[in-house]
């Protein structure tokens, strides 16, 4: 049996803002197994971000507020826990890197400044043995002659190099747990694909669970294995990865799915896009949040809300529709083609 | 940096040359000599005098015998010497040189103004980081009203308050004079108050911007405990406004003084800045801009040092 180090119930985030409250997460709740590779899929504004910063406390409060749900990490409720004991779990158990690797370093500090401290304050490394072993995890990343480029400046590396320097300071403690939000999306095709290698090498020698946030379903196959789907703050399908790409449950999931590009179509054939704009978060509609976006609206998704339920033994969705095949014909057109 | 440094000294003296020229004939070209006065001289005692001080040669004569004195390289009768700068002896001031007033006041004004400036920076930046962290709650709307009404207050009436504060009421400064450090305490504090005050907005400001960068988001992901990501990961980029400020600030207290010199009767060379203009005391007024560059000149050469050495993507060049 895989042992669940992280399992998070029912987790509502709010932002109180001038034109009304917005539920950004609302009632969330996963699991996560320990070396596995989750992915947490959605558009921009869907809550996928704010779920994770939320379990570190990194929220940014006020405006946010995380107004229920429980996070339990080795038993224990991060949500309910003291600000000090956060933090020693923080970069040290639980760590995060994070989209935009141009600005998430800080350019005033050297490399060595940067990844010395965290090590000195979590493994309470002397100075000597930190700069060593920081130089040992930069080599670890694929940074060329490490023991004198650690003493550079994040503005002397480039995207992909400053994405494996976060990558390097966020392992330097060994953590169980790696939120990843984006860490690709900000860098051209090639290092992305160097990049998520780098990951799953790491994932491999280290025994890391790593939550992978991303809008990209290239990189959900690439190297998820379970994947949750978000939509306006909620969880809309559970799924492994395989089941997903062969038959999604969720109609939202299967917009995704068509908007991808794929090498084999012909040139001929168009990308769909998903209809319309993602909800106003402010007013979210009674029934399903998808509805107005659905190509398979009923009556009944107006006035209800569907709830997630099981379909396979592995995979969940929240929709009323027990299958899509009977439109299968048109997105099978599209993807196999 | 050492190529930085020569750059910067041959502009300097560019500089100190224009500025001199400028100030030379600008002088002179304001109806009213030096010798003027209520009453009427003897043409024989008017023309003495003014052989006495040189006034009597044309301009441009003058003006290289002048530029000669200051750069060091001729003496008042025209010889060629090789020594320190000597700006001549003041046309109102009798039996003085410039040269020796300046000697005088330059330390008062000196003392002054680097108390006032270390005062402004000390209080500002304290002042901005804690109204910074305690965004719009009461704290910070105190800190920020304080800092308002400092900008606004003008710096007698602030120093009138003071001197019913301090001395008369709580006797525990001086009123007046000069001698020991405490003569300076009101008189800095006074100075230094809007400069605090201007600080206090900008390292605020800058604090609340570089709080919102993702770096210090990781910071806190890191684990590292609020008051490290602040004094070690913002405050850096929070102080560059404030460095550039420095400058300006520096020519502010310098110009400013003069008004506090007068009120706590210190005789440093604010004084000198707006009377000798006024008295028409060439070398003197000459003497005290030269000064004024100088000390401006090296400020902004310190402040773009400091901004490098802050910021490691800015190459001096």
């Amino acid at each position: 049996m895989v042992e669940t180090i992280l399992e998070v119930k029912d987790l509502s985030v709010r932002f109180d803002t001038e034109e009304g409250v917005v539920g950004a997460v609302d009632r969330v709740g996963f699991t996560l197994m320990r070396g596995e590779t989750l992915g947490l899929v959605g558009e921009s504004g869907c809550g996928k971000s704010v779920t994770n910063l939320a379990l570190l406390g990194l929220v940014p409060s006020p405006p946010g507020k995380i107004v229920g749900g429980e996070a339990l990490y080795r038993g224990e409720n991060l949500l309910e826990m003291s600000a000090g004991k956060l933090s020693r779990i923080r970069g040290n158990r639980i760590a995060m890197i994070f989209q935009d690797p141009m600005t998430s370093l800080n350019p005033f500090m050297t490399i060595a400044d940067q990844m010395t401290e965290v090590t000195m304050l979590h493994l309470r490394h002397t100075y000597s043995e930190a700069i060593k072993h920081a130089i040992t995890m930069l080599g670890n990343v694929g940074i060329a002659s490490p023991e004198s480029r650690i003493h550079g400046y994040p503005h002397q590396f480039s995207g992909g190099m400053r994405q494996r320097v976060m990558i390097a300071m966020a392992l330097s403690c060994k953590p169980e747990i790696l939120i990843a939000d984006e860490p690709t999306t900000a860098l051209d095709v090639t290092i992305q694909a160097q990049i998520l290698e780098l990951m799953k090498q790491l994932q491999e020698s280290e025994g890391t669970a790593i939550i992978m946030i991303t809008h990209d379903m290239g990189v959900v196959a690439n190297i998820c294995h379970r994947v949750h789907v978000m939509y306006a703050g909620r969880i809309v399908e559970q799924a492994t990865c395989e089941e997903l790409f062969a038959r999604p449950r969720h109609p939202y999931t299967l917009g995704l799915l068509d908007s991808v590009p794929r090498v084999q179509k012909s040139a001929a054939g168009q990308l769909l896009a998903i209809d319309g704009q993602p909800p106003d978060l402010v007013h979210l509609p009674v029934g399903c949040a998808f509805e107005p976006r659905c190509r398979f609206s009923e009556e009944r998704c107006l006035k209800e809300q569907p709830m997630l339920r099981e379909m396979t033994p592995s995979g969940r969705a929240a929709c009323f529709l027990d299958s899509l095949d009977g439109s299968k014909a048109l997105s099978k057109e599209t993807m196999d083609d | 940096m050492v190529r930085f440094l020569i750059r910067r000294l041959l502009w300097f003296l560019l500089t100190l040359w224009t500025v001199f020229t400028v100030s030379f004939f600008l002088m002179r070209a304001v109806p009213g000599g030096p010798f003027d006065g209520d009453r009427k001289l003897e043409p024989d005692v008017k023309r003495m005098i003014e052989q006495r001080y040189n006034v009597d040669q044309p301009k441009w004569k003058q003006y290289v015998t002048h530029l000669g004195m200051a750069a060091g390289v001729l003496s008042e009768d025209g010889q060629w010497r090789w020594g320190l700068p000597d700006l001549g002896p003041s046309y109102r001031i009798r039996d003085y040189t410039v040269n020796q007033i300046i000697a005088q006041g330059l330390p008062i004004s000196a003392a002054l103004g680097i108390l006032a400036l270390s005062f402004g920076l000390v209080f500002g930046v304290t002042a901005g980081i804690i109204a910074a962290l305690n965004r719009q709650n009461f704290t910070d709307t105190g800190v920020m009203l304080l800092a308002t009404v400092g900008i606004a207050v003008p710096n007698f009436w602030m120093a009138s308050i003071g001197i019913i504060l301090f001395v008369f009421w709580i006797p525990l400064l001086p009123a007046a004079g000069w001698g020991s450090l405490s003569h300076l305490v009101l008189p800095a504090f006074c100075l230094g108050a809007p400069y605090a005050a201007y600080i206090a907005r900008l390292t605020r400001t800058g604090m609340l911007e570089v709080l919102h960068q993702d770096y210090i988001r990781t910071a806190y992901a890191k684990g590292l405990p609020a008051r490290r990501v602040i004094m070690r990961h913002a405050l850096k980029g929070a102080l560059l406004p404030v460095v550039s400020f420095l400058g300006p600030a520096a020519a502010g207290i310098l110009t400013g003084s003069l008004v506090i010199e007068k009120v706590f009767h210190l005789s440093g060379t604010g004084t000198y800045f707006v009377e000798a203009a006024l008295q028409r005391d060439y070398p003197l007024a000459m003497g005290v801009v030269l000064v004024y560059t100088v000390v401006l000149y090296t400020m902004n050469v310190i402040v773009d040092i400091s901004y490098a050495v802050l910021d490691p993507r800015i190459k001096l060049q």
